[in-house]
């Protein structure tokens, strides 16, 4: 028997996960009782203060994430920006404050009728490769980010640059919108007036890449650009992380003060703190939630404390096209019965309740306007108007089969539709949840009348407005698959002023076309909306000239170190990267 | 028999780790059954009143909700005790499953040693147990298109049998070869009276056995599906979805996560050292 006891163990197959997770558990409650929940105290600065600029030193950074391309051109994650903004420069780009302003050009000028610009580009760029920049390197790279064979997610925003569908259909290998006019002088043309060109351009899809990138999009090309930090050869470990080091031909001069920029990939939040507390990266801003309550509230801590702007919304998507949601009284019903404050407790550091699409940080939010809010009266008076009245004393009536929901099990939607379930309870709707992995869920909720009710998000891909409703809410954006206008919403109303407010220039009409546009979309309820989003960082009180950005997640460009002993050669030992190795091919 | 039954159950009960096995496996029974009965939580409500801290996490322990609330501010013990139902039905029925058709393939197989249908049942045994049990299992979840307990149950009893089987079959080739098995073969009796009245009776307290020490793997089985999100979808609690629901906050509110980890420790410690007692008894020589 004792044989007979061994051969029960190895052939079950349920033995493996048994042991494991009974060494997890075990291992779970020693950690659990063993870990210290205190935080480690910051690190000082050698000087108080932003005092005068420190030069050297590496900045490290890491994400749970990964990047998988490293190309303005294929920008095919959020993580990646942060890095394209370090390593290419554009015509323009966002200040602090949002606005957009000249970078690589001195300065630009619109024609009267909004349909050309012009830029004239600072002379003595010199690309990481050593080249000077010029105006045919500005339209080579449009057109090489812009050719039908790139695969570049952002293209069709470019679409009204003049020429652009003959480029897209091969009818023409040139952009004839994009004309230079000089060296330092090129210009482009646009097919109408367009308020989301100057907005677009500042991204980095167009920016120009270096002359050996070429006229054509190779997904093994080395990333070089004009911007301050260069990716050195090997500086990119695939899946493990990334060494960027000082571009020293940048244009602006004594900039950066940085010697390089060091991003870890795949490392989980809570190896992340540890490691801030180590001093082995100097800014955190992934955090589980009762770690963000502990750094907010430490006082030590603070001081080095900011959230990023809010540019995301979030919501439950209701596709028009299929029942229930076809009804909607039954939409607004759902739009009203949600509260958002229970939203907002479930992560009351990070999210915000939802009144409207548009996010604060982005321009024609309305603060102090709710939109759309939570009014239980009003939710069963259009429940009865759907047709479907309830009773809540009694609990009877209300819509009679339960709506199926489609989620997924990562991050916060598991938990936001255990909220929805008891909101929606209230009125009489029923949901059954369906969970699956984020691919799938990604895949369903793009297709058509297929995915009936569930949770969705957008996050800014360019600071205007439209880039949310002309997105999410505009019938152009319907598609069979991969449909961006998950709720199928068609509205006549909606689409025409949304039009109008696209090719309005003047600030104070787009804003009152945005209320209007607004309005439309919150009545007909495509979306419940529900809560934004917003990050939090911290970063050790060393890391100086250092903020959050409203467009870009934060700007290090030119953030320095003001930490004893970090000197660059030192920063170039932690990179493993001898200093000849980066001072190359560069005059 | 009878005077056998009666010293069987007197050398199951002598056995010290049956009886710390069975006072765990009552205990985590009654408390399961009763406990959603008694509490005045509503195991699915949020109370977004009490059940926040001042911080706006969830509330630890209190006189209010005694093991706090948990990610969502719902009562954990309430939960807890729910759960329970669920965790522990799924593996008493898993088990009830997996042990009969384990048995039923076992016995079969061994009875017919060396023909056609033993091979084919044991290659069968062979080709699913060198598949990745969590995978095969993750496979037929993806299947269903939502995850019940139904259907967990039955992924778990229809893949949780091969052991069984190959013990089982093991046994019976032994009890053919009896000389009384012989004997009633000699006189004419059919193959299903043969297995019915003879096989049956001897390998039962090895499916006992078996049987007792599978609800603890089934019932860790269940909360790894749970664990890693193919489980039962929510808000049903189980004991593996709370793990999984408590690991982020394993420092701010431990109780989130520690309190499933210990209920399962229990059950899983409880069937085992049960399984163990009553392998004892039955071959008492070892």
């Amino acid at each position: 028997m004792r044989s007979s006891r061994s051969a029960d163990r190895s052939l079950s197959p349920l033995a493996g996960p048994t042991r494991g997770l009974f060494g997890a558990l075990v291992l779970g409650a020693f950690l659990t009782l063993g870990c210290d929940a205190s935080l480690a105290a910051p690190m000082p600065a050698a000087h108080d203060g932003e005092a005068t600029p420190v030069s050297g030193g590496v900045l490290h950074l890491s994400s749970f994430a990964d990047i998988r391309a490293f190309d303005p051109a294929n920008i095919s994650d959020g993580l990646v920006v942060e890095l394209l903004e370090l390593v290419f420069a554009g015509l323009v780009n966002y200040d602090d404050e949002g606005k957009v302003v000249p970078d690589l050009a001195e300065s630009f000028r619109m024609s009267d009728d909004g349909r050309s610009y012009t830029f004239t580009l600072h002379q003595g760029i010199h690309f990481h490769s050593g080249e000077e920049l010029t105006a045919a390197d500005v339209k080579r790279s449009v057109e090489r980010a812009l050719h039908p064979d790139t695969p570049n997610p952002m293209s069709s925003f470019f679409s009204m640059i003049e020429g652009y569908k003959e480029l897209q259909s091969k009818a023409s290998e040139v952009l004839s919108g994009v004309r230079v006019q000089g060296k330092y002088l090129v210009s482009f043309h646009l097919t109408e007036p367009d308020a989301t060109f100057l907005p677009l351009l500042a991204m980095h899809t167009l920016r120009p890449v270096c002359p050996n990138g070429g006229a054509r999009y190779s997904d093994t090309w080395h990333a070089c650009g004009a911007g301050p930090f260069m990716l050195p050869e090997k500086g990119w470990d695939r899946g493990r992380e990334i060494n960027l080091v000082r571009h020293p031909g940048y244009f602006r001069p004594g900039l950066p003060h940085l010697d390089g920029v060091s991003m870890t990939f795949f490392v989980n939040f809570m190896t992340e703190k540890y490691k801030l507390a180590r001093g082995e990266i100097d800014i955190l801003r992934e955090f589980q939630q009762p770690d963000l309550v502990r750094f907010q509230s430490d006082p030590r801590w603070l001081p080095f404390g900011q959230y990023e702007a809010d540019k995301q919304i979030n919501g439950e998507m209701m596709n028009t096209e299929m029942p229930p949601f076809d009804n909607v009284e039954l939409r607004r019903a759902v739009a009203s019965a949600i509260d958002r404050e229970h939203y907002r407790l479930l992560k009351a550091t990070a999210l915000r309740s939802a009144t409207q699409p548009i996010p604060p940080a982005v321009p024609f939010h309305e603060n102090d306007w709710d939109c759309q809010k939570y009014d239980v009266a009003a939710a069963l008076d259009h429940m009865k108007k759907a047709g479907y009245p309830y009773d809540p004393a009694t609990r009877t009536g209300g819509y009679p089969d339960p709506i199926p929901y489609t989620l997924y099990q990562q991050g916060l939607s598991s938990y936001t539709a255990q909220v929805l379930e008891q909101d929606l309870a209230k009125i009489g709707i029923r949901i059954q949840m369906r969970v699956v992995n984020y691919p799938t869920y990604l895949a369903l909720i793009g297709r058509r009348k297929t995915t009936a009710f569930a949770p969705a998000g957008w996050n800014q891909d360019f600071p205007d407005p439209s880039d949310f409703t002309d997105t999410l809410f505009h019938s152009r954006a319907i598609n069979d698959e991969d449909s961006s206008n998950y709720a199928f919403y068609a509205s006549k109303t909606a689409d025409d002023l949304m039009d109008r407010a696209k090719h309005e220039l003047d600030p104070g009409r787009r804003a009152t076309l945005y209320h209007d546009i607004q309005k439309q979309i919150c009545d007909d309820a495509p979306w419940a909306f529900t809560h934004y989003y917003r990050f939090y960082d911290v970063h050790q009180p060393y890391v100086k000239n250092y903020r959050t950005h409203p467009v870009w997640t934060h700007d290090v460009k030119f953030s320095y170190l003001d930490r004893a002993g970090e000197g660059t050669r030192a920063s170039l030992s932690r990179l493993g990267l001898a200093p000849a190795a980066i001072l190359p091919r560069w005059p | 028999m009878g005077a056998d039954d009666e010293s069987l159950s007197r050398r199951v009960l002598r056995e010290g780790k049956t009886k710390a096995g069975l006072v765990l496996v009552l205990v985590l029974v009654l408390f399961s059954a009763a406990g959603p009965l008694v509490s005045s939580h509503d195991p699915f409500a949020s109370d977004f009143t009490f059940g926040i801290s001042k911080e706006q996490t969830p509330l630890g322990p209190s006189a209010l909700h005694w093991l706090g609330t948990d990610r969502i501010y719902r009562d954990e013990l309430v939960r807890l005790a729910l759960g329970g139902r669920l965790s522990l039905a799924i593996g008493l029925g898993a088990t009830a499953i997996a042990t009969a058709v384990g048995a039923l393939v076992g016995m079969i197989a061994g009875f017919f040693e060396g023909s056609v249908v033993d091979v084919v049942l044991m290659r069968i045994v062979d080709v699913i147990l060198a598949f990745p049990f969590l995978l095969l299992v993750m496979t037929l979840g993806v299947v269903f298109e939502r995850t019940t307990p139904l259907t967990i149950l039955f992924t778990l009893g229809l893949t949780g049998w091969l052991g069984t089987a190959r013990i089982v079959r093991a046994k019976t080739i032994g009890i053919r070869s009896l000389d009384f098995v012989q004997a009633a073969r000699a006189l004419g009796q059919s193959t299903p009276r043969l297995i019915w009245l003879h096989v049956v009776p001897n390998v039962s307290p090895l499916l006992l056995v078996l049987g007792t020490m599978s609800v603890a793997q089934m019932i860790i089985a269940e909360s790894v599906l749970s664990y890693l999100g193919a489980g039962i979808s929510p808000p049903t609690p189980t004991w593996g979805h709370m793990l999984f629901e408590g690991q982020d906050y394993y420092q701010a509110a431990p109780w989130i996560l520690l309190a499933p980890a210990v209920t399962i420790l229990a059950s899983v410690l409880g069937f085992n050292l049960l399984g163990e007692g009553l392998r004892d008894a039955i071959e008492p020589k070892r």
